[in-house]
């Protein structure tokens, strides 16, 4: 445990020193019992957006219910709290006993978002623990992974010990078990690894070795333990109503991005849009009943005190019962003087109602993702959404009352062609017009905003073969679109830098050997690259040339149906002929449908059941 | 409507809870025990909450005040109870009272704050520090930033009410007791910064705990 005085010395000069002190509402301490496995998460931002993240709630309270198994948390210092901590040499501890995090038995990274991986490596550096798998001994924590990014996991191969690929809330469990049992051996941790290798969703990468072509490509995967797997199926758990949920969940003390109780209404999508990875690993689709759903939400209102509920899904108005869910929530909500708040909302007349209902005169935003500019590259890239939706929708919004727009939109698409980025123009155009004919030219304050992000081809996901736009085209399209939206009264552009997407395409679709330059720019000082205050491409660029990798061939280059992918031996339970297939249909701008209405095939109902599946034929 | 006073305590970490986090935290406290707050009129309703003074960042305190108004007839007894099943560690409820419905805000009408100050003790007599000799000076200057973030001398002998030394397990306890609220205000920060001047002691900000034993309202009314 850190000495007490030496911590109040440290939370007497940093900002926010909340963020670093525990004993929340529902944060739990069992102390530190030698007999208890202890369990370290690790989220690799800082606390107010680590305590916003459901899969934190859910792991944590899963962990803690078992009486031998204890989970604290830490997050990545801010850098005033890292400089102060590295200054008076004070080693990175848990949130609930203050121990350094050097002294658990697992610290287990959750990896939402591949810009986050420098972080992992300053809390571990900052934890004292040894970056790489082969550098550290038999006395260090044993270092965990789980969360989308696991599904390409290459990168970390280096850095990370055990993989968790898939859904987490019965496998973390599973690991601790196991750990427990084999800690009673008094065996090395390779004897550890091994008993856990062929457990559905554990991917330990020491156990593999990759051989290369002479032009880069991936030779063949090599096992070096033969009791390892050959692919490692993802996780599924199959029961979602009878799983654990965190009706007790942690309440913080210091606002944090989203200050609310949320309940997660269903996992998986089954809309199929060929770029969205969350669409193809979270198959397939499992709902809540509208029972639980809120039963739950009821519970963890009470058990927070908290104002505002929301609900968490890839897409809310597709849960089969959504509508009385909605109603009946409302209802509730009303009477304790909670505020409801459902994002992703699908914009037809019923929503209109609800959000009618529940913004009252308070409307914010309302918020439409077109992905793309034109229906033929709508169609490409299989999002079910015509221009005729669209502007049927804003004209009830305007008629309505709202008078702020947002548009998402994505560049550097497969196929994609300056006509369609002239779409994205002409949708913005056409909004600002209708707001004229409706409320007139001196119809008050009215905003369009007009949202670019860069096309990340990622793992698993129809398009994995694309090349990536490089940096240059990027930013001539970002160009072009301004230029044009710039004479516009009423519209606002935004667009991310396109040197963090191409840094993020690398790590997203990288192999084993981009862990050397990950490793190379956290040396260099790459801290929170998530952040664009605080990411730095130069210093990237500089890791990079230092260890002679090239982010081009893992970017920009196109690759072929028979090349080894670096993911191939995770398997999403949605099959390589589905994607291929995908990719084709996308090329020649076919839609596939919501496999709602049938299935089509993806696979993933050769493993598990799909309860979804053709429900609406 | 009704009008309650409660009085708590705020050790150990909680000390780096802000003013307004504590607020949210009673908010949401209130919420879970059922405890339905009057709410202001007009566009923008906000619940009819405040503290007595905010405390500052990194102090703990005995003596914290917080009041609120509720529709609702609470049994004192009972709410203290309730509450201090679901408070946290470090958030301990003293003491609930029924207050006249009239009157002004309690922080309107805060007058004095009493202070504990815990300095490491090194190389200091306690013999030799006379409070007398600090405050028979004229003046008292400290420096303070103004509004205009420029440095100024500010005179704050007046603000002091009261004030004592102990000496106690190698640590200098400073009581003080100092003009608080809005009419006339003395942080204990520069009251350190005075005496340190003075008496010429050094020491690390950092290891410095100041605690708020009492705040003292009009009249002299305290809880």
């Amino acid at each position: 445990m850190i000495n007490k005085k030496d911590l109040d010395k440290l939370l007497k000069i940093v900002e926010k020193p909340g963020r670093y002190i525990g004993g929340e509402l529902n944060s739990v301490n069992k102390g530190e019992g030698a007999d208890l496995t202890r369990f370290c998460f690790a989220f690799p931002d800082t606390y107010e957006i680590g305590m916003s993240y459901l899969g934190l709630q859910i792991l944590y309270g899963v962990l803690n219910r078992e009486d031998d198994i204890f989970c604290e948390r830490v997050f990545s210092p801010a850098l005033d709290m890292e400089e102060k901590m590295r200054e008076l040499k004070i080693p990175l501890f848990t949130l609930e006993t203050k121990t350094p995090i050097r002294e658990m038995d697992f610290v287990g990274f959750t990896l939402q978002y591949e810009m986050s991986y420098t972080n992992i490596l300053n809390i571990l550096d900052l934890g004292g623990i040894p970056l790489t798998s082969l550098e550290r001994g038999e006395n260090d924590p044993i270092i965990v992974a789980g969360g989308p990014c696991a599904f390409n996991p290459e990168p970390l191969a280096d850095i990370v010990d055990v993989f968790m690929i898939g859904d987490g809330e019965e496998l973390i469990v599973t690991l601790c078990k196991k750990h427990a049992q084999w800690k009673a051996t008094g065996t090395g941790k390779q004897e550890f690894f091994k008993s856990i290798s062929g457990i559905e969703g554990i991917y330990i990468p020491s156990f593999y070795e990759f051989e290369y072509n002479e032009d880069g490509t991936i030779k063949e995967m090599k096992k070096l333990y033969a009791g390892a797997p050959d692919s490692i199926q993802k996780s599924i758990i199959s029961d979602i109503e009878g799983a654990f949920f965190p009706e007790h969940a942690i309440v913080p003390f210091i606002e944090v991005v989203h200050d609310r109780s949320v309940v997660e209404t269903f996992r998986g999508c089954t809309r199929g849009c060929r770029f969205c990875q969350a669409g193809m690993i979270y198959r397939p689709v499992r709902e809540r009943s509208k029972e639980k759903i809120e039963t739950l939400a009821k519970n963890m209102l009470l058990n927070s005190g908290h104002e505002e509920l929301s609900l968490l899904s890839l897409s809310t108005s597709d849960h089969s019962e959504f509508e009385s869910l909605a109603t009946e929530l409302m209802g509730m909500c009303k009477e304790n003087n909670v505020s409801l708040s459902l994002p992703s909302l699908r914009l037809d007349s019923f929503s209109f109602k609800v959000l009618q209902e529940i913004q009252g005169y308070k409307k914010s935003g309302l918020t439409f993702a077109p992905e793309a500019g034109s229906q033929r590259l709508r169609d490409v890239v299989n999002k079910n959404i015509t221009e005729e939706n669209i502007y049927s929708s804003v004209e009830q919004a305007l008629e309505l009352g709202w008078s702020n727009i947002k548009l998402y939109f994505m560049v550097g698409l497969p196929t994609e062609t300056t006509a369609d980025l002239d779409g994205i123009v002409e949708i913005a155009k056409k909004i600002v017009e209708l707001n004229y004919k409706i409320n007139g030219r001196k119809g008050g304050r009215f905003n369009v905003t007009v949202s670019i992000s860069n096309f990340v081809p990622k793992a698993h996901t129809p398009f994995q073969w694309h090349g990536q736009n490089t940096a240059e085209e990027f930013f001539q399209k970002h160009i072009h679109i301004k230029d044009q939206l710039r004479s516009i009264r009423g519209i606002t552009f935004n667009y991310h830098h396109a040197d963090t997407s191409i840094l993020e395409a690398v790590f997203a679709r990288g192999d084993r050997r981009v862990g050397k330059p990950l490793i190379e720019a956290f040396r260099l000082g790459c801290r929170f690259d998530g952040w664009s205050e605080h990411f730095n491409y130069k210093l990237w660029c500089q890791a990079f040339e230092n260890t002679h990798v090239d982010m081009d061939f893992y970017t920009a280059r196109e690759r072929n149906y028979d090349e080894i992918l670096p993911w191939d031996h995770i398997d999403s339970a949605v099959t390589k002929e589905f994607l291929i297939l995908e990719n084709e249909k996308a090329k020649a701008a076919a839609l596939t449908e919501d496999c709602r209405f049938g299935c089509v095939a993806c696979g993933v109902n050769q493993r598990v059941k799909c309860e979804m599946e053709g429900i609406n034929e | 409507m009704n009008r309650y006073v409660l009085k708590f305590s705020k050790t150990g970490y909680l000390k780096y809870i802000s003013h307004l986090d504590m607020l949210r935290l009673f908010k949401r406290t209130f919420k879970r025990v059922g405890i339905k707050l009057a709410y202001s009129q007009g566009f923008n309703p906000h619940p009819k909450m405040g503290f007595g003074q905010p405390l500052s960042l990194g102090y703990e305190s005995n003596g914290e005040i917080l009041e609120f108004e509720t529709p609702d007839r609470l049994q004192v007894d009972e709410i203290l109870e309730t509450m201090n099943q679901v408070m946290p560690e470090g958030i301990r409820l003293l003491l609930c009272k029924e207050i006249p419905l009239e009157g002004k805000a309690l922080a309107a009408i805060t007058e004095f704050a009493e202070y504990t100050i815990a300095l490491p003790y090194k190389g200091v007599h306690l013999e030799e520090m006379q409070v007398k000799d600090f405050m028979d000076q004229e003046k008292i200057l400290v420096k303070k930033l103004n509004k205009k973030k420029e440095l100024v001398d500010l005179d704050i002998k007046g603000l002091i009410q009261e004030l004592s030394f102990n000496e106690e397990e190698g640590q200098l306890l400073i009581f003080a007791k100092l003009d608080a609220g809005s009419v006339s205000n003395l942080s204990p920060e520069l009251l350190i910064k005075g005496l340190a001047d003075f008496y010429r002691l050094s020491y690390d900000r950092s290891e410095v705990e100041v605690t708020r034993e009492n705040i003292i309202f009009a009249k002299n009314l305290q809880f």
